[in-house]
């Protein structure tokens, strides 16, 4: 499609040629078919004859071929058929008349022809635009990106016109080139851009009919971004609701997870500072010992409020470097001891697992959650296993617990943010696991809950395990 | 011996007033400044054992205040950081700081490295008697190079002890993977961070009861190391 203008354009002069030959080639039919009927027919109606050629003619080749075929015509009819023969001598002048008539006739038939088939061409024209800009639009309809759009319509707009086309959006309206046809992006709060044509061949974008067409595409174009650009407006509003709704939400439950833990440490060193020396040593220890555990909890809180605050602005920055697993495991339960300590932990990693391209911090926090979430839901004195498994492509973490499990159909629910098993669950803003989905799928993996036929709940993330391994590690003897 | 100093650099109040309780309660004469400036001067003026920097102070930044500090002196440095910031951390380690504490920390924590580099100063004038190191069960015979767990003796390779003698003179001290790349295998080897957790990992399951869960070789993700000293 995209060479059509130019091969058209190529035959014109050719076709013309051919046109002024064929016209010439049919007055000599029409004086040969002329010369069969003379004696037949009176020499006036010989010619219809011709004027039945003239009108081929204009019909096939238009108005100069026309033209040129009437002269012949005249000049033709006059040789052979007007007395005296074979001379363009005319003696009777009852055939000048016939002469101007002929003449007339012909000329007004040739141009009439010639404009008919002028318009035919237009429209096959037209309707090849038309159905260009119908294909053009069904693209657009179905693209959705702004720079998509602009790509589809640049394509479309290059080829149906045969054109170099830059479209600029915005304020840049580019460079201003001579050559080059600007139209506005017209969308209904004002400008979107300009469209730069530059045709490929002068007097491709010369008259009405093409800069009327060219102004249509433009139009299909702009309004194409127009909805892009309100489609797009009406998800940022969405998220902002949603991020709206996040941050109520947010707030309301970390005031009441706040409040929880701070009413409690106010409350235990209340009691220690008013209660003086009427407080038996035990008492005081365990107020101190609530206040401590509390205030780790505190601490726990405010670290998964900004974990989760990077995690939904995207600002959490994965650095990945090569890690035996056990290690991250280890630095887990260290952080988590006074926590873990009224549980029985079994850790079961094999040796042969391979490194693992994580950041050990955020993996650490992953474990730290789901651990603290563990001892947490579950009786003092029960048991929480943490199991690692590997095969060619990942490596499985399992965390389970003996507790009373989830509640059916909620293991995936679980990972919304601010969710909690039941209503009245204790502490924890809700975000822990959230978080744990967060980074475990920034690490390229999944997260995902499912409750044991024993009873209590199993935990399991995998991380992918790439095919390439660190460089070697040199050995030793 | 008279007691030792620390000069404490935090601009929190309520930090200053905890750990001055913390410390004067266990026999340390404590000098304060609110500010990085006044603290390095009062660092030159007391001639602390031991100075006390928190990362976040209002008129420099603390790694500043350490990087000034260790134009002129050796004093170990503890920092005082969030968690959460442990590329500070590693940057001030980096700067020179000998250690850290991540808020909220616990006194004993902070005790416990004041502890650790009042001994290593201290070990420094002789450090050729330490012929011996002990934690636990473990123990690291460093004249005759050879390395018990109870009773049983570990054999192990010449990295992994070079690895393990790295620690042993840094013991108590977080050491990071940086440090510990250079010191075991030179120079050229800095970006290559997993030689040291991968020798670390072989270095535990020989020496660990259970290295998921280690006593002795602890990690401190994101930065290094600590060899456990007590």
């Amino acid at each position: 499609m995209t060479e059509e203008p130019s091969r058209q354009k190529r035959r014109i002069p050719a076709r013309w040629r051919a046109g002024y030959i064929q016209a010439i080639a049919a007055v000599a039919g029409a004086t040969v078919v002329s010369r069969v009927l003379f004696a037949l027919v009176a020499p006036a109606n010989l010619t219809m004859t011709y004027l039945l050629a003239i009108v081929v003619i204009a019909a096939r080749y238009g108005r100069g071929p026309s033209i040129v075929a009437v002269l012949a015509s005249v000049a033709a009819f006059d040789f052979f058929f007007v007395p005296p023969y074979l001379t363009f001598v005319v003696t009777d002048t009852q055939y000048l008349l016939t002469f101007a008539v002929m003449l007339t006739v012909g000329l007004v038939i040739g141009s009439l022809t010639a404009r008919i088939r002028r318009q035919a061409e237009a429209a096959e024209q037209r309707e090849r635009r038309t159905a260009a800009l119908y294909a053009m639009s069904r693209e657009l309809a179905q693209a959705g990106a702004t720079d998509q759009l602009v790509a589809i319509a640049g394509r479309h707009i290059a080829e149906v016109f045969g054109a170099d086309v830059t479209i600029h959006l915005g304020e840049d309206v580019g460079d201003d080139e001579v050559e080059a046809v600007c139209l506005p992006l017209l969308g209904h709060g004002g400008g979107l851009g300009v469209v730069r044509v530059r045709p490929r061949r002068r007097h491709t974008l010369v008259g009405l009919e093409p800069r009327r067409q060219l102004e249509t595409f433009v139009n299909q174009t702009a309004l194409a971004l127009e909805r892009a650009r309100l489609a797009d407006e009406a998800r940022e509003a969405r998220v902002g609701a949603e991020t709206e709704r996040l941050r109520s939400s947010l707030l309301s439950s970390v005031s009441h997870d706040l409040r929880t833990p701070l009413a409690t440490i106010t409350g235990a060193v209340s009691t220690i500072l008013e209660g003086g020396d009427r407080l038996d040593a035990r008492t005081r220890t365990e107020l101190l010992e609530s206040v401590r555990d509390e205030a780790e909890r505190l601490n726990r809180l405010v670290q998964n409020l900004l974990q989760m605050t990077r995690l939904a602005s995207r600002a959490l920055q994965v650095r990945r470097e090569w890690h035996p697993l056990e290690e991250v495991i280890g630095a887990a339960l260290r952080r988590l001891a006074t926590a873990l300590a009224g549980h029985k932990v079994i850790v079961n990693v094999p040796p042969d697992l391979p490194l693992v391209a994580l950041d050990d911090v955020l993996i650490e926090q992953v474990l730290v959650n789901l651990l603290d979430n563990a001892a947490k839901y579950t009786p003092a004195g029960s048991l929480i296993r943490v199991i690692a498994t590997a095969t060619d492509h990942k490596l499985t973490v399992e965390v389970s617990d003996h507790g009373p499990g989830l509640p059916p159909g909620e293991e995936e629910r679980v990972f919304d943010k601010f969710y909690r098993a039941t209503p009245q669950a204790r502490r924890g803003a809700g975000l822990g696991l959230a978080i744990c989905r967060g980074i475990v799928e920034a690490h390229g993996g999944r997260i995902w809950a499912q409750n044991l036929p024993e009873g209590g709940v199993a935990f399991l993330f995998t991380l992918p395990v790439s095919g390439t391994q660190p460089a070697a590690v040199p050995a030793d003897a | 011996m008279p007691e030792p100093s620390v000069v404490l650099i935090e601009d929190e109040p309520q930090i200053r007033r905890f750990l001055r309780a913390t410390l004067t309660g266990q026999g340390y004469r404590l000098f304060e400044a609110t500010t990085g400036a006044d603290g390095i001067v009062e660092v030159g003026s007391r001639q602390p054992d031991v100075v006390v920097v928190d990362l976040g102070l209002p008129d420099m930044d603390g790694l500043e205040v350490i990087r000034q500090l260790r134009e002129w002196t050796d004093v170990p440095v503890i920092v005082l950081s969030a968690r959460g910031e442990e590329r500070d951390k590693v940057t001030a380690l980096d700067a020179g700081a000998d250690d850290y504490v991540s808020k909220p920390f616990s006194a004993g924590e902070l005790l416990a490295r004041i502890r650790v580099a009042l001994r290593h100063t201290a070990g420094a004038s002789h450090e050729a008697d330490a012929a011996t190191f002990e934690v636990g069960e473990l123990q690291v015979d460093l004249l005759h190079r050879r390395v018990f767990v109870g009773e049983q003796e570990v054999r192990l390779t010449p990295i992994e002890y070079k690895l393990l003698t790295t620690l042993v003179r840094h013991a108590g001290k977080v050491v990071t993977h940086q440090q510990l790349l250079r010191e075991v295998w030179g120079p050229v080897h800095t970006d290559q961070a997993h030689y040291v957790r991968v020798y670390m990992a072989h270095l535990r399951h020989k020496l660990e009861a259970e290295p998921a869960r280690p006593r002795y070789l602890l990690t401190e993700p994101g930065v290094g190391y600590r060899l456990a000293a007590d």
